[in-house]
């Protein structure tokens, strides 16, 4: 009797550490009902409506708390095309690729400052928003060494930051170099889709604020009639960034020139 | 060979090996996340934690809720696709409560998309600041109706 009760305290008792450790893992308030396997979700930028504003870069900033500094989840990219070199029998130039602050006016400054180039030796120049890919072969997902860094169901390529070790393998694995080490929690960090805000029946960040309308977002899963993804695909021709890598984004790009990368 | 006794100690090996799995196992369910396996091969708890982040920004949904004369404006006119808070700032705070006033756009940022530079597209509208009549822009331009002047 007394044995049979001493296992049972003993039962309890490891329940108990059990629960205690397992509490370090536990997570805060999150919205409830949302249910990653219930959607795919689907980033597509159409390049001719970039305007090179730096809202996006900015807006990610403030939302998602990146420190100051060169650290960007989103930025944009300006790429000059030169003419080629009378004679060289080329095409076109080499591409000029410059992304000061991320794309963000500094100090009311305008962010792309003049080229230095002269005008009429640039045979055309545009903008491109990058971010996260969502590859659906993510190579930064297979290097992490301690599996801190997934795939998750509804297509978003995540961070847990209590496991992340910050040894910037996925850094260096990111294609698209999309990821960094953030300088404050030394974990790596990178567009998470805005997760708090698709979460929560929101759209995110940068695709809010766009005043152009260059970025769409939406749900595969759940596409609506007259869905502006929908829309997307009828009307523009699609490409993703670095289709030989075989990492098959779920960043959709229209109107891309051949020189990004 | 008969009858046949185990030597006493392959019986301690034995006995050490089975320890060893066992403390393995008792660990493991100790250390792995309840929701660990999930979705994958990572905890299913991460995704509620990535997710646990309070949104900033309010969105234009939110701002319809009492400016909806104003957005219906906006809407009738080029700058249609413009979000509130793009030139207003957060206002996440000031929907809470409408004391807390959003910050003032000022005339930068038009300037911001409208300066001219070369790798903007030629359908967006641009001015050379210093050539046009420099950054006094409401002064011409109703910002919420860019084709009315005031």
């Amino acid at each position: 009797m007394g044995s049979a009760f001493a296992g049972l305290l003993t039962a309890s008792a490891a329940r108990t550490a059990k629960a205690a450790v397992q509490n370090v893992f536990a997570s805060t308030s999150a919205p409830k009902g949302y249910d990653p396997t219930k959607h795919k979700w689907l980033m597509c930028i159409d390049d001719n409506k970039c305007i090179g504003c730096g809202l996006c870069a900015e807006t990610c900033k403030k939302e998602n708390g990146v420190p100051e500094g060169p650290y960007f989840r989103t930025w944009i990219e300006r790429y000059i095309i030169p003419k080629p070199k009378p004679g060289s029998g080329q095409t076109r130039g080499e591409a000029i690729v410059d992304s000061p602050n991320g794309g963000i006016p500094k100090d009311g400054a305008p962010a792309f400052p003049e080229p230095t180039l002269p005008k009429d030796q640039i045979e055309h120049a545009f903008f491109v928003p990058k971010l996260c890919n969502l590859c659906e072969n993510p190579p930064c997902v297979q290097v992490c060494p301690v599996g801190a860094t997934f795939r998750a169901p509804d297509g978003a390529v995540l961070i847990d930051p209590k496991y992340c070790i910050g040894c910037a393998f996925c850094v260096q694995a990111c294609p698209y170099g999309a990821r960094f080490l953030n300088p404050v929690t030394k974990t790596a960090e990178k567009c998470t889709l805005c997760y708090h805000r698709i979460t929560r029946g929101l759209k995110p960040a940068c695709v809010e604020i766009c005043p152009a309308e260059a970025r769409i977002f939406g749900d595969l899963n759940n596409l609506h009639a007259d869905d502006p993804i929908q829309k997307f695909y009828e009307k523009n021709r699609v490409q993703v960034l670095k289709p030989h890598l075989g990492t098959e984004p779920r960043v959709l790009y229209a109107a891309l020139d051949k020189e990004v990368r | 060979m008969f009858p046949f006794k185990l030597p006493p100690q392959i019986l301690r090996l034995v006995l050490v090996a089975l320890a060893i799995v066992g403390s393995y196992f008792v660990a493991r369910s100790f250390l792995t996340p309840p929701t660990f396996g999930q979705y994958g091969w990572y905890r299913g708890d991460a995704l509620q934690l990535i997710a646990s982040r309070e949104p900033v920004f309010a969105g234009k949904q939110s701002c319809d809720e009492c400016h909806s004369d104003i957005i219906h404006k906006l809407e009738k006119d080029a700058h249609k696709t413009l979000s509130c808070e793009g030139c207003h700032g957060v206002s996440r705070e000031h929907g809470n409560n409408p004391n807390i006033l959003p910050v003032k756009s000022t005339g930068n940022y038009c300037i911001r998309c409208h300066e001219a530079n070369l790798a903007r597209p030629a359908w967006l509208k641009q001015i050379v600041v210093k050539d046009h009549y420099g950054p006094k822009c409401i002064e011409c331009h109703v910002p919420h109706q860019p084709t009315k002047t005031p």
